[in-house]
């Protein structure tokens, strides 16, 4: 009989890596509760999806790859930006349309994009990162080379033809990819169930003969644990994984909604009982892996980081007219 | 006279499926098995089954199931009414509920972990538990219709005194928490984080409390019955290494996940008598998952005791042939 090697447990975790994804998931809350913030003045244009409340399952999921491993966003994209790498700052400028954005301000929140770091792009098509990293995994796969690519899809998005027509080409391809569907409660502003037929996403890998599994998305170790080995399988070449993450979004679909959807005081409940920040703290300091104060200098450093990316993009400067069609379009 | 019916939309999805390649039942399963399970209850007059309302679809599909069939001697369905929270919570408030309303017996639909949650709360009142997955040891892999008939006869009083039996239990006391409960298995494990919950990894487990030590099951019991087959009650401490190791066995952690695990010894635990556990820094598992995060010098202890009571399938459908056989002749 063979025994199968278990990888590390999560457990060994370091303390530098512990604090690590407690920066990855506090800057993503704060960036995210500062736009909350400064959207309401007015002051940045286009629409912006707040990705609060969901930190774990990035950070969970993006503290097992290497830069040159691809992610596929959604059009809830800066938390997956953040935990990917990308720079704050150049963010912070691109959602307030400057030109010292990331994109130079030409793409706003929804096409936040980083190659150098891994980070396919935002995306404001609903269901458009899976057939994206079925791409970079095909292409991975022919040149011979061990990278993995992770789509983020909501559980709206895990309706779409282009999310099933992507499990079944990974599975028929074999591709090092792995699928993570953020179900945060409420397609737009539609529950899962109205929206999806009685079956659980999860199941959905079933059909394609992957293997489907569902955990906690507001427990930052249970997605790292579940990504981890899901991550390490594509690595191998043990082919793709749909990993489904349930949680909940703090905010509205999109800055503005009235959220009559929800009921009442679910927020305030899920922020007292199911917060992926306090839990992960006090799990931390409980266990002895960390200390109270090292946490606290994280969230000062981090308030000083979002202050000074927010103040640099108010300063930045709008791109001239005469800028309009560059960076837009590409000859390949 | 009224049943209850527990089907968890949470279970069999766990990291099992990834690491081990146990399958994932899903939520139409369980709604055809809950339709299946309410055309035996009727069979046998029960007149009414409460049942905890269940997202994730499992209503909504049973429903439509309910709706485009003919209709049949069926019980009337009716849903608790009562918030979600999509945590263990919900089958604690929807049990203690159905206990309330006086239900004769509870089936419940799920894995070992949902099993421990409803006899937590279900004190006397029998469950017939139905395993909706590969990975399970109290539940049993068994066909509804027949359970639905075993459980209604129970439920009707038309059963014989040896279609209910008692469960062993183990009890988990902990300094400054409510006491806990496992069916199957206590497990000390050194991971400080209950993570994904699936004890899937051999080298993280420290110690081992089984209520039946059965070589035959999948997890954690399987280990303690091939060191002591069909004891009732045993204690395992695992070797750190092999060197240390009194014996080195085979065991099936979980469908598909065969490995070896090497034991430094095990005794049988005394009914009522609190063993302590070793001070370990990491997480208890209660039925497979890991449940409490623990430093070691939180003290904790662990006692076999008796469980719920629960139904006896193959006992019930041969006591009501043989009462059957009794009316013919």
């Amino acid at each position: 009989m063979s025994a199968v090697a278990p990888p590390p447990a999560t457990g060994e975790l370091t303390k530098d890596q512990l604090l690590e994804a407690y920066r990855v998931m506090r800057t993503i809350r704060e960036f995210e509760e500062r736009l909350h913030t400064e959207f309401a003045t007015g002051e940045i244009p286009g629409f912006v999806h707040l990705y609060a409340g969901e930190e774990a399952i990035a950070a969970g999921v993006c503290t097992h790859l290497r830069s040159d491993d691809y992610v596929a966003s959604t059009h809830r994209g800066h938390g997956h930006s953040i935990a990917k790498g990308c720079d704050v700052a150049a963010m912070m400028a691109e959602i307030y349309g400057k030109r010292e954005g990331i994109c130079h301000g030409k793409g706003g929140s929804m096409h936040i994009a980083d190659l150098s770091k891994g980070m396919l792009g935002a995306n404001g098509i609903v269901g458009g990162g899976p057939p994206l990293v079925c791409g970079v995994g095909l292409t991975a796969k022919v040149k011979g080379t061990d990278q993995v690519a992770v789509s983020f899809t909501g559980d709206g998005g895990s309706n779409q033809g282009t999310f099933l027509e992507s499990l079944n080409l990974a599975a028929a391809w074999h591709l090092p990819v792995v699928f993570v569907v953020e179900n945060n409660g409420y397609a737009e502003s539609t529950s899962p169930n109205f929206h999806q037929a009685g079956v659980d996403v999860a199941k959905r890998a079933d059909g394609f003969g992957l293997p489907g599994i569902s955990v906690d998305g507001f427990d930052f170790f249970a997605v790292h644990e579940a990504a981890g080995e899901a991550i390490r399988r594509a690595r191998e070449g043990g082919g793709a994984t749909l990993i489904e993450c349930k949680g909940m979004r703090y905010f509205g679909h999109f800055e503005g909604d009235q959220q009559t959807y929800r009921a009442p005081g679910e927020v305030d409940d899920l922020r007292r009982t199911r917060d992926c920040l306090a839990a992960f703290s006090r799990r931390v300091t409980e266990a002895g892996l960390v200390d109270a104060d090292d946490l606290a200098a994280v969230d000062a450093s981090v308030k000083e980081l979002i202050d000074d990316a927010v103040a640099k993009a108010k300063a930045g400067a709008d791109p001239t007219p005469d800028e309009v069609i560059t960076d837009v379009y590409v000859s390949y | 006279m009224t049943v209850g019916i527990v089907a968890n939309p949470a279970s069999g999805r766990d990291i099992r499926r990834l690491v081990a390649g146990a399958s994932v039942f899903g939520n139409s399963d369980k709604a055809a098995m809950v339709f299946r399970l309410l055309a035996g209850l009727g069979a046998a007059g029960v007149e009414r089954a409460l049942m905890m309302p269940a997202g994730d679809g499992l209503s909504r599909t049973l429903q439509r199931q309910l709706t485009s069939r003919a209709p049949h001697e069926r019980p009337a369905l009716v849903e608790l009414a009562m918030p979600l929270t999509s945590t263990a919570s919900d089958t604690t408030r929807a049990v203690e509920r159905m206990c309330a309303e006086g239900v004769r017996a509870i089936v419940v639909l799920g894995g070992d972990g949902t099993h421990r949650v409803v006899a937590k709360a279900c004190g006397d009142v029998p469950i017939c538990a139905l395993s909706t997955g590969t990975n399970n040891v109290f539940p049993e892999m068994r066909e509804a219709t027949i359970a639905g008939i075993a459980a209604g006869l129970v439920a009707t009083g038309q059963a014989g005194p040896g279609a209910v039996r008692r469960a062993p239990a183990l009890v988990l006391e902990r300094d400054g928490a409510a006491p806990d409960l496992a069916l199957v298995d206590v497990a000390v494990t050194s991971e400080p984080f209950v993570g994904a919950r699936a004890v899937w990894r051999p080298d993280t487990l420290r110690e081992l409390f089984v209520t039946v030590a059965d070589p035959a099951a999948v997890g954690l019991s399987s280990l303690a019955g091939m060191l002591a087959p069909g004891t009732r009650g045993l204690h395992v401490r695992l070797a750190r290494d092999r060197a240390q190791a009194q014996v080195e066995v085979q065991v099936a952690l979980a469908p598909g996940l065969v490995t070896p695990i090497a034991v430094a010894g095990f005794e049988a635990l005394q009914p009522g008598a609190p063993v302590p556990l070793a001070a370990t820094d990491g997480s208890i598992a209660l039925d497979g998952e890991r449940e409490v995060e623990r430093r070691g010098e939180d003290g904790a202890t662990v006692r076999l005791a008796d469980g719920p009571l629960r139904i006896d399938v193959d006992a019930a459908m041969r006591e009501h042939a043989t009462s059957v056989q009794r009316r013919a002749r």
